[in-house]
């Protein structure tokens, strides 16, 4: 096999001859290669999206594909489709740990291996790793992986979408590395052993058999691109992607001042009490073209399974720093090249069996992220970025129709969706997923249709983006209406502190909450929409969130914290109306920069209150948004007063 | 709400010379997980320069009880 060694020169510079010797390839060959494996995996994933029977991955694209080269280049995953940032961060730990544990020998052409464990390979027990060795003369000459989210792995919830387990066992069935196709015929006992331990078994036998086609389309695909440049170029190829994303992180963060920077994030509680709260904490040390992430400080293992493993947060750190850095960078192996993750061993972010274990892994290492972006925005100037709405606050429900069919909900009825903060470009986008997630959002309509619920609200809540020139994505609010009784887990984890952290100069966005509003006496529901004032919460359940003990309404600053699992399931009777609402994105430079024209806009789209414009932006704006958006202006002499008035607002000293 | 007084940190293990790119006298031994898994560094604390990347136990703390099989 061809041994693939890192040139010493930038990539660039690198004359043709150099550049053959380096890769096995000419340079446009090299590039052709690597954007046909990415047309691969891109082929892949649209395969299975159109195929997939489970909600999640229908629906979300709860998975990813990567191309990863042979145990001889040390499984570099050099191609990776355009999905979710934790399991591409993941797979190449995961594919080398699970192949090298099985052993490469004991592989053969047409094996499906599968893995599940956190430990082994990150995230939580229902995303599973499906891995298939390409063969060319008898030796592995590179992997073709996916990694999808079962809709259930077994454990003590179904769904598993809960902060509330204890432990490994509670958590859900836990997969060594083991065949599931071999020789491309299907293990029995493997997949005997998964359906005897899981839920919703009709669901995940025809997306097994489907990823098993993936896989078979990616070996045909990239045997495809051996056979017509040849096995010494392909390999070489995947040497270059993953060289050339080593080398523009190299370069990014060589532009940071050499400095120790530090951050920290807090999670409100875990799932067994709220005496503790967790708290990230991240030390960058930045030398030259390297850094190191010191997470000591960091909480220790929580009690429950709110945990994630250090691969998922080394993926955090890649992810943080190519966001902050250069959002280009390819996301492949070679990312990490110029990183070290120094991890104590059980912590939040590091956690070790068989207590606390990972399942709600993306909040962990989501608070990593907004940790890393309040350690560089301040030397990052006008390149910084705002922080998102911070947790996913997933709902998970289960409950029985009249006719005694049983049905469940996961992640489409919380504040799974939520804003970004804004950037040096511009406003923050309102209706997306977390910074380390990429999924899609579930259709209402698929959502009503899978469950008996109604989608009675799913809007941008007011006066929630972090004020700043550039201003955050607004805070989602939500209203679900379910229609028979139901077992209700809620997890949002973060409602204590403002996770939309802000950037050069720009304000935080808003922390949220959840509650529950019970139907009326004697009522089936409500008798039309809840409003969004503060004096509709007396009557309803708190269930997370700061609020005023009184009216139950948002009060950050002196209101009450609310425990989200202070049920361990919230019991609700039919007729009953869940409001999610989301914490807000972060702005971006000073909210007294932002152009009158643009805070007009906000007010007349219902973005910014007329109180709002004046109180956070020093705009004084004239009329009524709701009933005559079109009649809207600007009173510019009194937002000049305004604004004059109070320059403190603008960091002028 | 509290937060445990001394949340975990990582030591690192003293050793002793110089380092070969700036001079300083701050080497330590200690893990870190970078691209290729895990990995026993000697590295210098005052510029990061690496003086040795040993492989690391495959899942570095965790220890797999079948393992010993």
């Amino acid at each position: 096999m061809t041994t693939i060694e890192e040139p010493a020169g930038r990539i660039r510079d690198l004359t043709d001859e150099q550049f053959q010797t380096a890769y096995h390839a000419d340079r446009f060959t090299g590039s052709v290669i690597v954007n046909r494996l990415k047309y691969a995996v891109g082929h892949m994933s649209t395969a299975f999206l159109r195929e997939a029977f489970s909600p999640i991955i229908r629906d979300w694209y709860d998975f990813a594909c990567t191309i990863s080269g042979p145990p001889a280049q040390d499984y570099g995953m050099a191609v990776v489709s355009n999905s979710l940032t934790p399991f591409l961060g993941t797979m190449p730990d995961a594919t080398r740990n699970a192949v090298e544990e099985f052993g490469p020998e004991n592989l053969s052409p047409g094996d499906v291996l599968i893995c599940n464990d956190p430990y082994r390979g990150g995230r939580h027990v229902n995303d599973v790793l499906f891995t298939r060795p390409v063969f060319v003369a008898g030796e592995i000459v590179s992997f073709v992986t996916m990694c999808a989210h079962q809709l259930d792995m077994g454990g003590t919830v179904p769904g598993g979408f809960s902060a509330t387990k204890t432990n490994v066992y509670e958590n859900g069935l836990v997969l060594p590395p083991m065949l599931l196709w071999a020789k491309d015929q299907p293990v029995r006992s493997t997949f005997s052993l998964i359906f005897d331990n899981t839920r919703w078994g009709g669901l995940l036998l025809p997306d097994f058999q489907s990823m098993h086609q993936q896989l078979q389309l990616g070996e045909r695909l990239v045997r495809e691109n051996i056979e017509r440049y040849g096995l010494d170029a392909f390999l070489g190829s995947l040497a270059y992607a993953c060289d050339t994303s080593a080398e523009q992180m190299r370069e990014a963060i060589a532009r940071i001042p050499d400095g120790d920077y530090s951050g920290s994030a807090l999670i409100d509680a875990d799932g067994l009490d709220d005496t503790v709260d967790y708290r990230v904490r991240v030390t960058l040390r930045k030398r030259g073209h390297d850094i190191e992430a010191d997470l000591s400080g960091t909480s220790a293992q929580a009690r429950t399974c709110i945990n994630c493993g250090v691969l998922d947060a080394k993926t955090a750190l890649g992810v943080a720093l190519t966001m902050l850095l250069d959002p280009a960078i390819p996301f492949t192996s070679g990312t990490w090249r110029n990183v070290d993750l120094v991890a104590p061993p059980g912590t939040l972010l590091s956690a070790l069996p068989p207590e606390g274990a990972p399942m709600m892994f993306w909040e962990p290492s989501g608070a990593l992220i907004s940790a890393i972006f309040e350690a560089l925005n301040p030397v990052l100037g006008e390149r910084a970025v705002g922080g998102d709405y911070g947790s996913t606050n997933t709902h998970n429900a289960s409950g029985v129709r009249d006719d005694g069919t049983p049905w469940t909900s996961a992640t489409q009825c919380g504040g799974e969706h939520g804003p970004w903060g804004a950037t040096k470009e511009g406003d923050g986008d309102s209706y997306t997923v977390l910074y380390n997630l990429n999924n899609l959002d579930p259709a209402t309509e698929t959502i009503e249709h899978d469950s008996p619920v109604v989608m009675l609200r799913k809007e941008h809540a007011i006066d929630t983006g972090g004020p700043g020139k550039h201003r955050g994505g607004a805070a989602n609010l939500k209203d679900t209406l379910w229609l028979t009784a139901a077992a209700q887990h809620l997890s949002p984890f973060r409602t204590k502190e403002p996770s939309g952290v802000g950037a050069d100069g720009g304000k935080p966005g808003p922390t949220g909450a959840m509650w529950i509003f019970p139907p009326g006496e004697g009522t089936s529901g409500p008798d039309g929409l809840l409003g969004v004032s503060s004096d509709v919460y007396a009557r309803s359940t708190p269930v997370a969130g700061v609020l005023d003990p009184e009216t139950k309404a948002l009060d950050p600053e002196k209101g009450v914290y609310h425990y989200f699992a202070s049920q361990k399931a919230w019991l609700t009777e039919a007729g009953s109306v869940l409001r999610c609402l989301t914490n807000g994105g972060g702005g971006w430079g000073s909210p007294f920069e932002r152009e009158p024209a643009k805070v007009l806009a906000d007010v007349r789209d219902e973005y910014v209150s007329v109180e709002g414009a004046a109180r956070d932006y020093g705009v004084v704006v004239v009329g009524d948004p709701h009933f005559d958006p079109e009649g809207l202006r600007v009173d510019e002499k009194a937002t000049t007063r305004l604004r004059s008035g109070r320059s403190d607002e603008r960091g002028v000293s | 709400m509290s937060q445990e007084p001394n949340p975990p940190s990582l030591e690192r293990e003293p050793v002793e010379g110089t380092c070969p790119r700036c001079g300083a006298a701050e080497l330590s031994r200690y893990p870190v997980n970078s691209e290729g898994g895990w990995f026993d560094v000697v590295k210098c604390r005052s510029c990061l320069f690496s003086v040795s990347r040993d492989p690391g136990p495959r899942l570095g703390p965790v220890q797999l009880l079948s393992d010993l099989l």
